[in-house]
């Protein structure tokens, strides 16, 4: 980047602050209305929808099943939720709280889309907000603004978009002049952005889910084994909200080995609709690992085959994921001993059925869990998911965590 | 060496025979024929080694259908976490460093040290004494009472038995015995040594930290050279191959053709070697720098889909053919991805992803952790 780029950056950025400056009264319901218009506008962006299979590395059939997902999140009754749950109530009448300043969130591309809730979140907060866009999806957040500029010119122009390739020490300058920057990444990238930043970053490290099954009757094996397979299935596994292993709860219906064997079932049945895509090779390499290794373990079982990897696994112990729709089933005496066997800050979220949320909640918290969801939901969080326990308003305004843990019913 | 010379014979012929042929390539004899002997040995390991029928059972690999070797069955380095994969009984038993938890630990039985030794030698000397020069060796690796399971180590004292003029070790219980090594280090210089600096990667690194921190670098006698294995495991902070060749130049006086870099594994007894000192004294210094094997270990870079061979060049998972491994398995499929350079080398790009930490690079951190 030469210095001409730069200062036309500095330019955009501070016409973004004007334009934010000029909404600081607008009742924010205005942008909740603005927000959900354009999702509906971006997930019907067929430029994108062809564009982004080769960008992401997702087949076209993942991509049409997953842009509705993420246009979803933008639902209005939700966000509308999010600000009064923040604000409380009245807050959608009202302009948005003083003290907002420039947010620049870094994204990571391991799935698409990650500008979406980014961006709403930013404008929900009253925000001017600069986007860098990830390797992979470089398409996402121009589009959604150009879907904002069309119901709401005012609005978009409070966002403005960029890429650079990371590591990029010139282009990076541009965060120096944000108030609050959200990084997501792998943990080297992200403690180096930091690093050369020096000053704190929220970060949003790697992290993988993980799915529970309780011994409540009436579980229908099927159902769930689909429910828990779309969970797996949905950006080929590579989000922070992809289940990596599943307990089964002894004692109950559910017998944990023939659980498996339906997952298995349904991954391959998923397969033929939902096609993986081109894998790099560090994540074939790594899916392949781990069935070498489990062919060689006495007390694990390999199950499935090109469509997704099914281990059964006696042992009720976290591993880490290996990806590409590889998913362990453990059996476990009581689903209370969950909690123990996850690492602090490793589990993002956690698919639950056939239990009781409530009770599973707060050990679960304590483990660094954001959120609880039924099987099937695992890859539809809301905006209000308080990814890595923060408030997903508060923590834009410095209001840093943790943040309650978000019980799906 | 009280650990080298039994007065048990262990193994069976056919590894005698073979560490005989290994040696004998010292002295001019031609290497072992690789295909006829790779399909002996698994004919051997078929017979001897239960587990491993049973695995190629299961693929339909019996000592009658597999007639090339290229067919032979590869076993992952994860196997030798959960069996004992060997044709008979250990006379030495080698673990892999990097992981406090035993279960977690590679155990490779190895029947007869004796072809370990063979193959040992015989590429240490080829890759890094070409010149038949013999140094005092100083190991930055612990010495074998506090490491006698590692593989390294051992190798380390077969160096020294055989191809060094002494030995001194300069890792403690501690880790690394700076102030001691940097006073070797000293004398050597002032006396115009060459010495011979054998240890893992991170050792070094304490070393370069430890010239930086006192201001200190030294000149060693010409002719000195290093010799590093573990590549950036347990470094507290990324060390280039570029930067680790300049910091042998700048703090220790050795030029970068005579740092030679290592790879080994628990799971091999044999190793490759960086082959830049064997090119310059054979006069192929123009040649890239990439790790090079004896002729009884052959490298295939694999798709880890398929297991099938990737193009030249391309990058997949490692699988070795070790013939040296013949009390063992011969064919282990690794979780280090690489690809081929040129038509006998490799260079390693790194691992699988959330594969299991090992490798001799942890030695320091098991100490440690200890």
């Amino acid at each position: 980047m030469t210095a001409a780029p730069v200062l036309d950056f500095a330019a955009r950025l501070e016409t973004a602050r004007r334009a934010r400056a000029r909404l600081a009264t607008r009742p924010v319901a205005a942008t909740v209305r603005a927000l959900a218009a354009a999702a509906v506008r971006w997930r019907e962006d067929a430029a994108l929808a062809r564009a982004l299979p080769a960008a992401s590395s997702l087949s076209p059939e993942m991509i049409a099943a997953v842009l509705p997902l993420a246009a979803e999140a933008l639902d209005a009754d939700a966000m509308a939720a999010l600000v009064e749950a923040e604000w409380g109530s009245g807050a959608l009448e009202r302009g948005v709280p003083p003290g907002a300043g420039l947010v620049a969130h870094v994204l990571a591309s391991n799935v698409p889309a990650l500008a979406l809730p980014a961006i709403a979140l930013a404008c929900l907060a009253g925000a001017p907000v600069l986007v860098k866009s990830g390797r992979h999806d470089r398409l996402s957040a121009d589009a959604f603004v150009r879907a904002l500029a069309a119901v709401d010119p005012d609005l978009a122009a409070t966002v403005v978009t960029t890429y650079w390739t990371g590591g990029d020490l010139e282009a990076e300058t541009a965060l120096e002049q944000a108030d609050v920057v959200v990084a997501t990444g792998s943990e080297p990238a992200v403690a180096a952005l930091a690093g050369r930043l020096g000053r704190t970053v929220l970060a949003h490290g790697p992290r993988v889910s993980v799915a529970a099954i309780g011994r409540e009757p009436a579980l229908d094996v099927e159902t769930l084994a689909r429910r828990l397979a779309l969970d797996v299935v949905l950006h080929d596994q590579r989000g922070c909200l992809s289940p990596h292993g599943v307990w089964i709860e002894r004692g109950g219906g559910l017998d944990p080995r023939d659980f498996a064997t339906h997952l298995a079932t349904a991954l391959g049945e998923l397969a033929r609709g939902l096609p993986a895509g081109p894998a790099p090779i560090e994540e074939r390499a790594a899916a392949r690992s781990a069935r070498e290794e489990a062919e060689w373990d006495s007390e694990a079982t390999v199950i499935g085959g090109d469509a997704g990897t099914v281990i059964y696994d006696d042992r009720p112990r976290f591993r880490a994921g290996a990806g590409r729709r590889t998913i362990r089933v453990q059996p476990l005496d009581d689903l209370a001993g969950l909690p123990d066997l996850l690492p602090v800050g490793a589990v993002e979220c956690v698919g639950i059925a056939g239990a009781d949320c409530a009770r599973l909640a707060p050990a679960l918290a304590a483990r660094g869990v954001s959120r609880l969801c039924p099987l099937g939901r695992m890859q539809r969080p809301s905006l209000a998911w308080p990814r890595g326990r923060q408030p997903p308003l508060g923590a834009l305004l410095g209001r840093r965590g943790p943040a309650p843990i978000q019980v799906e019913p | 060496m009280g650990l080298l010379r039994s007065p048990r014979v262990h193994g069976s012929r056919l590894e005698a025979e073979l560490a005989a042929t290994i040696a004998a390539v010292a002295t001019g004899a031609p290497p072992p024929d690789f295909a006829s002997w790779a399909l002996r040995l698994f004919a051997h390991q078929f017979e001897h080694n239960a587990p491993y029928r049973a695995f190629c059972e299961r693929r339909d690999a019996t000592p009658v259908t597999v007639r090339r070797w290229e067919d032979v069955p590869a076993v992952p380095t994860a196997a030798f976490r959960h069996v004992e994969l060997a044709c008979g009984p250990a006379e030495a038993t080698f673990v892999t460093s990097g992981t406090t938890d035993p279960a977690a630990r590679g155990r490779h039985l190895v029947p007869s040290l004796a072809l370990y030794r063979a193959s040992a030698l015989a590429s240490f000397a080829r890759f890094v004494l070409p010149d038949g020069v013999r140094l005092r060796a100083l190991f930055l690796v612990p010495p074998p009472r506090l490491r006698p399971d590692s593989s390294l180590v051992r190798m380390c004292v077969f160096v020294a038995d055989a191809l060094a003029d002494g030995a001194e070790w300069f890792i403690g219980e501690e880790g690394l015995q700076v102030e001691p090594l940097l006073a070797r280090l000293d004398a050597a210089e002032r006396n115009g040594e060459a010495v011979l600096l054998v240890g893992v990667t991170a050792a070094f690194a304490t070393l370069f930290a430890a010239c930086r921190a006192r201001e200190r670098a030294f000149r060693l006698g010409p002719g000195s050279r290093v010799v590093d294995t573990g590549g950036q495991k347990g470094l507290a902070r990324p060390l280039s191959r570029a930067a680790f060749v300049r910091e042998c130049w700048s703090l220790l006086g050795i030029a970068g053709y005579h740092c030679v870099n290592e790879y080994g594994m628990t799971e091999l007894c044999s190793q490759r070697y960086d082959a830049v000192l064997d090119d310059r004294f054979h006069g192929r210094g123009l040649l890239p720098r990439r790790l090079v094997g004896p002729p009884w270990l052959r490298t295939r870079v694999l798709d880890p889909d398929t297991l099938a061979p990737v193009s030249a060049g391309a990058t997949g998972l490692l699988c070795h053919h070790d013939l040296a491994n013949a009390g063992s398995v011969s064919v282990v499929l690794t979780e280090d991805l690489g690809r081929t350079i040129g038509e006998d080398g490799i260079e390693v790009l790194g691992r699988a992803p959330g594969a299991v930490p090992r490798g001799c690079g942890l030695l320091l951190a098991d100490l440690a952790a200890s």
